[in-house]
């Protein structure tokens, strides 16, 4: 592989690298803005400047400054070397590279910052990208010294509402272009343009148009500074009380990865970021699957009931088993859900196949909804394929088939994971009413619980470990961030613990007692992908 | 625990003595005769001290040369301070209980930033951000606390917050301290009773104040017009 020196270290790269990508390869990072690895270069913020040396024998490009010299209190004309944007120049074999080693460029990012930073309002306290604003990172590593400007800044409109989900704060705004990139080359929609020039410059969207494309939140992730607020989060927690999980996005099948951020001090996600993965969403989430974070806490199911009446979870889980060990095989279903991790549906297939019998299996999950050839898919579903992969010789059925067969009479008996039904609500709320038996183990509101004899609560995504594999058959796993919501507990424990009381060898306590018993029959899903 | 076996070496050797009882110097008993048991010179000699400060104070209040007991006197003699009537005056700088400071029109001047929770060592400070109702001039470019929340018992007066703040909103000038409750709840200070409490001149605002909604100063007003 090629290399180059980077500050006296080899960094390789491959053919068509440019320097700072080459660099952040190799875990180096040299100060930008509008550079973004998933984006196309456009070289307007400057702070990328480095010194590229000439080659051997060759003469150095260089530029002729006055500079000030404080001894004879005058300027002097001086040759310094002619500085170059690291992310547009492609990286050669042999060349030198000079970044936090030379003066020249230590300067030059000090004077850009202080650029940047010279009609900016410095409202950071009102601002919701203080804690993850690359102004206020490169001010402390960079400058470190206040501006010299004295007049009044040039103001910009703010609090402009750029669509449903964005507010632009041109004061704040550096113009890096991020946001009209991603728009223009991501989402496929370039309704952002910027217009004026010089300290005028600013954002705006196409005249008649609207931010509203299914990306829109993105252009917040991309924006280094606070001018882009996405009015979800804005003004409600403050970054720096925030910590963040792995997860997968759970809505569609698509499976981004993500952080979800949530406060530990109130339990409480707030927000979606995109995880880098290069083979599943590269660097982006869309405004659906950033958005799906709420149900971590929306319409949760989190009390046990028998018969509509709230009991303590035991109670329910002992009158389940009741009910289980006095089920006519020939007249019971399984329903798997493709809303529940690998885990929960391997936890009720070991149940119901293994120990007790029932052939019948069924896919829950919910309704297809929109995709495109962007990122979203339109199974609106985070687990189709793992759930139909845990019931390995008995493939699940579409669920309006069992809707059919009670409607028949020949189903009367359910066990059901999952909450909502992929098909008309109506009807199958009529046909589960039908039901002599439906123990529900539910994460939310919907059709399945609110038929069910005995609902179990489910913790959510965010409140459990799990492994999802998505409509690429990648399994990735995703980590628990909130406790438990009320007396949820995982799906897969609330089945062991019916199979346990009713004497089957389901004793898992933890997840790794559920993988180990997972590995013999299930091999790959229980282990995620290895990420890259 | 290890046993290990004894040495005849270490059995024979002579043990040093543990425990010897109270060694130290033997004291008289006191005197015990009728004038001691009886306390009556004792008391005598106290009263006679009482006396002394009773009638010297007396003098003092009669010719009006008594020390102003509210006043750091450092003059000889009795300073008695009648609290909670009469109290010292606290230092200048003196850091007591909280107060959130208003702009003109009476509106909280915080805006919700948790810089002062964040500094806060104690963690005594919970605020929970709203966004102005809309039509509201500054809905949109700042917050206001929905509540805000000072526990005052587990508040350690280091004035950190006051310092953390951007805005000058919150400030430990009232002079006061938390006076004694029935119940711990009511030290749990929030917005109303924060915002109630004036500084020592009855001032709600602050002294430094800063450009507001309608001063050109204001950083939310679009000035160019041509924008929007």
């Amino acid at each position: 592989m090629p290399m180059f020196k980077l500050d006296g270290k080899e960094v390789p790269f491959q053919p068509g690298d440019t320097i700072i990508r080459a660099a952040a390869r190799a875990g180096i990072d040299i100060p930008h803005y509008c550079w973004h690895p998933g984006l196309s270069v456009a070289a307007n913020c400057r702070m990328c400047l480095v010194e590229i040396l000439p080659e051997p024998g060759r003469k150095a490009l260089s530029l002729d400054v006055l500079s000030w010299d404080p001894a004879s209190g005058s300027l002097r004309p001086k040759r310094k070397p002619k500085l170059q944007p690291a992310c547009q120049i492609p990286a050669t074999d042999g060349m030198v590279v000079l970044s936090d080693q030379s003066p020249h460029v230590l300067e030059a990012r000090a004077a850009v910052q202080e650029f940047l930073l010279l009609n900016h309002p410095v409202d950071c306290p009102i601002c919701d990208q203080a804690g993850e604003c690359k102004l206020q990172d490169y001010w402390l590593a960079h400058q470190r010294t206040g501006k010299r400007m004295r007049d009044e800044i040039v103001h910009k409109p703010k609090a402009v509402s750029f669509g449903p989900t964005i507010v632009y704060d041109a004061e704040r705004c550096i113009v890096c272009t991020r946001c009209v990139r991603f728009c223009a080359e991501i989402a496929k929609d370039p309704v952002l343009e910027k217009r004026e020039r010089g300290n005028l410059s600013e954002i705006a969207v196409s005249p008649g148009r609207q931010l509203d494309h299914p990306y829109s939140l993105m252009t917040e992730h991309v924006c280094p500074v606070g001018a882009l607020t996405s009015k979800d989060f804005r003004f409600k927690a403050r970054v720096w009380f925030l910590r963040s999980a792995k997860s997968v996005c759970q809505g569609c099948a698509t499976g981004c990865n993500a952080w979800l951020d949530f406060d530990p001090r109130y339990q409480r996600a707030y927000r979606y970021r995109p995880r880098d993965n290069e083979q599943v969403n590269g660097h982006w989430m869309c405004d659906e699957g950033m958005l799906s974070y709420r149900s971590a806490h929306k319409e949760r199911i989190v009390d046990a009931t028998i018969e509509r009446k709230q009991v303590r979870v035991e109670a329910a889980i002992a009158r389940a088993a009741e009910l289980l060990s006095a089920l006519p095989l020939e007249r019971s279903a399984v329903v798997l859900s493709a809303q529940h991790s690998n885990e929960d549906n391997f936890a009720l297939v070991t149940l119901a196949k293994s120990h007790l019998g029932i052939g019948e299996f069924f896919l829950a999950g919910k309704p297809w909804g929109e995709g495109d050839a962007i990122l979203r898919n339109a199974d609106k579903n985070p687990n189709t394929a793992g759930a139909n992969d845990v019931a390995t010789t008995t493939p699940p059925r579409p669920f309006d088939q069992l809707v059919q067969a009670i409607e028949d009479g020949r189903i009367t008996h359910v066990i059901a994971l999952g909450s909502a039904v992929p098909m008309d609500d109506e009807r199958a709320r009529a046909a589960l009413k039908k039901l002599r038996v439906l123990i529900s183990i539910a994460t939310w509101d919907g059709a399945l619980p609110a038929c069910g004899t005995v609902v179990l609560p489910a913790c959510s995504w965010a409140e459990a470990d799990g492994t999802w594999v998505n409509a690429k058959r990648i399994a990735q796993r995703s980590l628990r961030a909130l406790q438990p919501a009320g007396n949820a507990r995982p799906g897969w424990e609330l089945v062991a613990r019916i199979g346990s009381s009713m004497q089957f060898p389901m004793k898992w306590a933890r997840l790794q007692d559920v993988h180990r018993a997972m590995a013999p029959e299930a091999g790959a899903i229980a282990a995620p992908s290895p990420e890259p | 625990m290890n046993q290990e076996p004894k040495s005849p070496a270490a059995e024979s050797a002579p043990q040093p003595r543990r425990g010897g009882g109270i060694i130290g110097k033997k004291l008289p008993r006191p005197d015990r005769s009728p004038s001691v048991q009886s306390y009556v010179p004792e008391i005598a000699k106290g009263m006679g001290v009482l006396l002394d400060h009773f009638f010297r104070n007396t003098r003092d209040m009669v010719f009006g040369q008594r020390n102003d007991p509210v006043l750091e006197a450092l003059e000889p003699g009795i300073n008695t301070i009648s609290y909670p009537e009469q109290k010292r005056p606290y230092p200048e700088r003196f850091r007591g209980l909280h107060r959130l400071t208003t702009r003109e029109d009476g509106s909280p001047r915080c805006v919700a930033c948790l810089c002062c929770s964040t500094a806060c060592p104690a963690q005594c400070i919970y605020i929970e951000p709203a966004e102005y109702p809309e039509g509201d001039a500054r809905r949109g470019y700042e917050r206001y606390p929905a509540r805000f929340v000072i526990d005052e018992l587990r508040c350690i007066f280091c004035g950190f917050c006051v310092e953390a703040c951007p805005c000058d909103a919150i400030r430990m000038d009232t002079g006061a301290h938390a006076v004694p409750y029935d119940s711990r709840d009511q030290f749990v200070y929030h917005k109303d009773l924060l915002l109630s409490f004036a500084n020592r001149r009855g001032d709600h605002q602050t002294r430094n104040p800063r450009a507001e909604s309608p001063d050109p100063g204001w950083p939310g007003i679009d000035r160019l017009g041509k924008h929007g």
